[in-house]
């Protein structure tokens, strides 16, 4: 919670339409704990940032962990200064409540303003010794593979798409701490299937590959501009779901499964983490924030010192991110409602 | 090997690096004597300043801190009786005893040297470990782990001083009220009530530091004057040392079991400690001291909880999984320093993994010489009053409690524990079961549940370690119940002594209430919130109600053993003592507290301070006029400047905004 002091109560409103932020503090508001991926991610952006916008604000990271995010974005939503001076960190973790509308969530992403994002991949793996040596023995197994998860409304959510699109055999387990956990399971052969994002592909899945003990499968991909799923830039040898699904079946996928598969791909991955302002930041402050942004992205310096931080995805901030975000976050009730009937059938889960 | 560890060395040489490590060192240790901000604290202040440095400059300011945190936090434990972590809390087990009885000095001396050995062997085994680390890691599967979160627990409840019963039934207790929240399984909220802020579960440091600093606070209030034998007894830095040379096989028992269990991600660092406690007690001839102040007791968990922290760096660098949030920091500063953990780490890495070690084993070294100089000054705390310093540290745990969530709801959740923690206190309930049963409830229930899906039957009960674990878990049990059976006739004995010697006022030893209607009601309300708890989890789904079910099935069962001993003993002994004034007074106690907690709410933190701390230190300490004006003013000082050098918020209160 942020220090409230009798002189900061009384700072006179912004001036950050001026195309200057001289002499103002920008606030992130991360709403995680200190130390996982997306508050360093945030702390590393934000301080590049600040440096980059004119005038050179200061920078003040605030994390208001809580209700696993949900604490920290209401309380956003509800009392943030539309100004330009507090930025929403939005990851995961905060997204697939708001699709699954969950109860607890009076957060909107389609009302609030995007400044910038940046995306993640990740590939789905199994091992070895379970039988499988590529994409044909995912199909009409024997034994289905054993799945390790964390919760099936989290991150988790997008393979479990993708493995209902692949009509793979997979029995899912949750209750895993964590992905490096469920790797661990794996290795010890508890379970048999598995992915990893790629900020974590060189530690836990490349030595696998290396000694022959996994193999690397598909990639889940990247959504495009056009909203099509195109191959992963960091894993161009790996086919996509869609590929994987016309190797496997012969044909294209297409019906609510792909719609589905495809609006989740893009929120959970392509724009995962992103940065927010209120819906009533005057366009000024939140272009000088988003040009910034799109200046620093372009940044050679920057673009070497913050490679690991970005994990290998581009620092979106384009003019054109504003129309592709409120695209990819625009969440069809048809595909709302396949995922909700999905968990409820296959993981026994009900969201409502 | 060789050549890379000794080149690491010399890049120390570096003024830039030693300063760096030693204002982590201190960063740490300033940390650690907070109760409730410990080594997740020490690395959020120090990470933001370490953006645009050298990684190897970073890396030494983290792990100077890292690595001094449990030397400091044992402090508060030791002293005051209020451990900032699950860790601690097992020290003050024999250390607050005997700080208790006039050695504060001695106590905190053996810590002290203690934690500076286990960092050093931690250091050592770190280098060693590395290529042992992935076999270890690998042999422990869900079904082991498992095995370990039942052993901590029932080692704490078998090794804590008061009864089997008692300590099994705080145990479960611990056990459930670690459920509240979101179920590791289905991700479906249990016993929150529809609320959000307990859908997160309690926070740590609110139930540790209700469960003993709240209740420590309210038991001894009542002393305005110090006890005579309170002041530390004399002796030099080298009767300390000479005494502690003498326990070394304790700390490398102690380091050893640190890190083995450190490798362990997730649930080893809490267990690990009551391990090492354990084989304590377990290789002992005599144990009638431990728990009264036997200094095996301190030697062997001080040792091991610094070595954990070496031990949880294996898994953090080798594969990318942090054991603890302090760890989690570290690895996130790694990534964004380019560096891949991972086994390729040791080849790719191998100079900066030496630094580490090295940093680790130099920080160890100054924090535990610079907390030993300072233990005579330390050890004048227990000279204070605890009226006088009651209030002061009252304030200073409720920030602490805080900082981890920033919810005002955690302080009166704190003020409630507070008041259970008192009740067991006073009727002899030992506590630790229950701090370890709240730690370790999301792991058990984890990895019980992950064993129960990934195994056929029960043939994961035949895996040789389970097995192993299974005999270490029963053969302390066994031998115990055997010696109780043995010694129970003197024991009544014993506790007539203790009757007898409640006349001094000042020999506040703890349960004069058991056998009262106090410990009855303790019993009762116990047996009823396992009742209504396992009422409740029948709305869950079938997943999330079979730990909640089994908790409060095994928590019934006790709960009615200890009724039935409890009327049992109203037969034969009596009513006990009933509305004593120690009593009227821990009562008063809390409701000073909840007063405070609301002028907090209504005015903010440092206006309740501004107005509770003179009113108390006036009234119910008896203070001086002049102390208590000069004390209120260097604490509101203190929490004015607090928030600009350290990450504190003050709680805001509604007539502030």
């Amino acid at each position: 919670m942020p220090p409230c002091w009798p002189a900061g109560c009384s700072t006179p409103p912004a001036s950050t339409t001026d195309g200057d932020y001289a002499g103002e503090t920008v606030e992130f508001l991360i709403p995680l704990a200190e130390g996982g991926g997306t508050d360093t991610w945030a702390r590393f952006i934000g301080t590049e940032l600040t440096r980059t916008v004119p005038g050179q604000p200061g920078f003040a990271p605030v994390n208001e962990a809580g209700g696993e995010g949900i604490t920290g974005t209401n309380r956003f939503v509800v009392s943030a200064r539309a100004d330009g001076t507090e930025v929403l960190v939005s990851t995961a973790t905060t997204v697939v409540p708001w699709l699954l509308k969950k109860p607890a969530v009076r957060y909107d992403f389609t009302k609030l303003t995007p400044i910038l994002a940046n995306g993640t991949g990740a590939v789905v793996y199994a091992r070895s010794a379970a039988g499988v040596a590529g994409l044909k023995d995912l199909v009409d197994r024997q034994t289905p593979l054993k799945f390790g998860g964390i919760t099936a409304t989290g991150l988790d959510l997008t393979t479990l798409l993708a493995f209902d699109l692949l009509e793979m055999d997979v029995d899912a387990v949750f209750g895993f701490e964590g992905r490096g956990p469920v790797n661990l399971a794996l290795q010890r052969g508890e379970i048999d299937i598995d992915y990893t994002t790629t900020s974590t592909y060189a530690s836990a899945l490349k030595p696998l590959v290396d000694e022959k003990s996994a193999v690397a499968l598909f990639s889940l991909g990247q959504v495009d501009a056009q909203g099509e799923i195109v191959r992963d830039p960091n894993f161009k040898d790996l086919p996509t779901v869609v590929e994987a699904y016309e190797e496997l079946h012969g044909s294209k996928p297409s019906g609510p499964k792909l719609e589905a598969y495809k609006t989740v791909l893009g929120v959970t991955y392509t724009y995962q983490k992103a940065l927010w302002v209120p819906p009533d930041t005057p366009k000024e402050a939140s272009e000088t924030l988003r040009t910034s942004a799109e200046k620093l992205g372009k940044d050679e310096a920057f673009q070497t010192a913050a490679k690991k931080v970005l994990g290998g995805y581009p620092l979106d901030a384009s003019a054109d991110l504003v129309g592709r975000i409120t695209k990819a976050y625009e969440v069809d009730s048809t595909v709302r409602q396949h995922i909700v009937e999905l968990l409820k059938n296959s993981y026994n889960i009900n969201v409502e | 090997m060789f050549d890379a560890a000794l080149s690491a060395l010399s890049s120390l040489a570096d003024p830039s690096l030693l300063i760096m490590l030693a204002i982590g060192v201190f960063a740490g240790l300033v940390m650690g004597l907070i109760p409730g901000l410990g080594g997740t604290g020490a690395v959020a202040i120090l990470m933001p300043i370490t953006f645009g440095m050298q990684p190897e400059q970073a890396f030494a300011l983290l792990i100077g801190a890292l690595a001094v945190v449990h030397t400091s936090d044992t402090v508060s434990a030791v002293l005051l009786g209020a451990p900032g972590s699950a860790s601690a809390s097992v020290t003050m087990l024999d250390g607050y005893a005997m700080a208790r009885k006039g050695q504060a000095k001695r106590a905190l001396s053996l810590a002290f040297l203690s934690s500076m050995a286990g960092g050093l062997i931690g250091a050592l085994g770190l280098t060693l470990a590395i290529p042992l680390a992935r076999p270890l890691v690998l042999s422990f599967a869900s079904p082991e782990l498992f095995m370990l979160t039942v052993l901590g627990v029932s080692l704490a409840a078998v090794l804590s001083r008061g009864n089997i019963v008692k300590g099994l039934l705080a145990g479960f207790l611990g056990l459930l009220l670690g459920q509240v929240g979101t179920s590791p399984t289905t991700a479906e909220e249990r016993f929150t009530f529809g609320s959000l802020f307990l859908g997160d579960g309690l926070s740590l440091v609110a139930v540790a530091l209700g469960i003993f600093g709240l209740a420590e606070i309210a038991s001894r209030v009542g002393q305005r004057t110090v006890d005579k034998d309170m002041v530390g007894l004399g002796g030099g830095w080298m009767s300390g040392i000479k005494e502690w040379l003498t326990h070394w096989s304790q700390v490398i028992r102690g380091a050893l079991i640190g890190i083995w269990a450190g490798v362990l991600p997730g649930v080893g660092a809490t267990a690990g400690t009551w391990l090492a406690y354990g084989q304590a007690v377990a290789t002992a001839k005599d144990k009638r001291n431990f728990g009264k102040g036997d200094p095996r007791g301190i030697v062997g968990p001080e040792s091991s909880n610094n070595s954990v922290e070496a031990g949880d760096l294996i898994p953090t660098l080798l594969f990318g999984i942090p054991g603890g949030v302090p760890s989690a920091m570290l690895l996130g500063m790694l990534l964004t320093y380019g560096i891949q953990p991972g086994p390729a780490i040791v080849t790719e890495h191998l100079n900066l993994m030496y630094l580490i070690v090295w940093c680790f084993a130099i920080a160890s070294i100054l924090g535990a010489f610079l907390c030993f100089l300072a233990t005579p000054s330390l050890a004048k705390l227990t000279k204070v009053p605890f009226a006088v310093l009651g209030a002061g540290l009252l304030v200073i745990m409720l920030l602490g409690a805080f900082q981890e969530g920033g919810q005002i709801g955690d302080l009166w959740i704190m003020i409630i524990l507070g008041a259970v923690g008192w009740l067991m206190k006073a009727t002899d309930t030992p506590r630790a079961p229950f701090l370890i049963g709240f730690v370790l409830a999301i792991p058990m229930e984890r990895y019980y549940y992950l064993t129960d899906s990934l195994y056929d039957g029960l043939g994961w009960l035949t895996r040789p370690g389970v097995l192993v674990f299974l005999a270490v878990l029963i053969a302390p049990a066994l031998l115990a119940l055997v010696k109780r059976t043995r010694k129970s006739a003197p024991d009544l004995g014993h506790r007539g002594e203790d009757d007898l010697s409640h006349g001094e006022e000042d020999e506040a030893e703890d349960g004069q209430l058991k056998d009262s209607i106090w410990s009855l009601g303790l019993a009762l309300g116990v047996t009823l919130i396992f009742g209504t708890a396992l009422a409740v989890s029948q709305s869950f789904s079938a997943e999330a109600q079979l730990m909640p079910r089994l908790v409060s099935i095994g928590g019934l069962i006790t709960g009615l053993i200890l009724l039935w001993k409890e009327l049992r003993a109203r037969r034969s002994i009596g009513d006990g003592p009933g509305w004593t004034h120690d009593v009227t007074i821990a009562m008063r106690m809390f409701a000073a507290m909840a007063l405070f907690l609301v002028l907090v709410m209504l005015g903010g933190y440092l206006l309740a301070v501004a107005l509770f701390v003179p009113a108390f230190l006036l009234f119910v300490a008896r203070a001086t006029p002049r102390t208590t004006i000069i004390y209120t003013l260097v604490l509101c000082a203190v929490l004015l400047t607090l928030p600009s050098i350290l990450p504190v918020d003050l709680p805001t209160g509604l007539l502030q905004s």
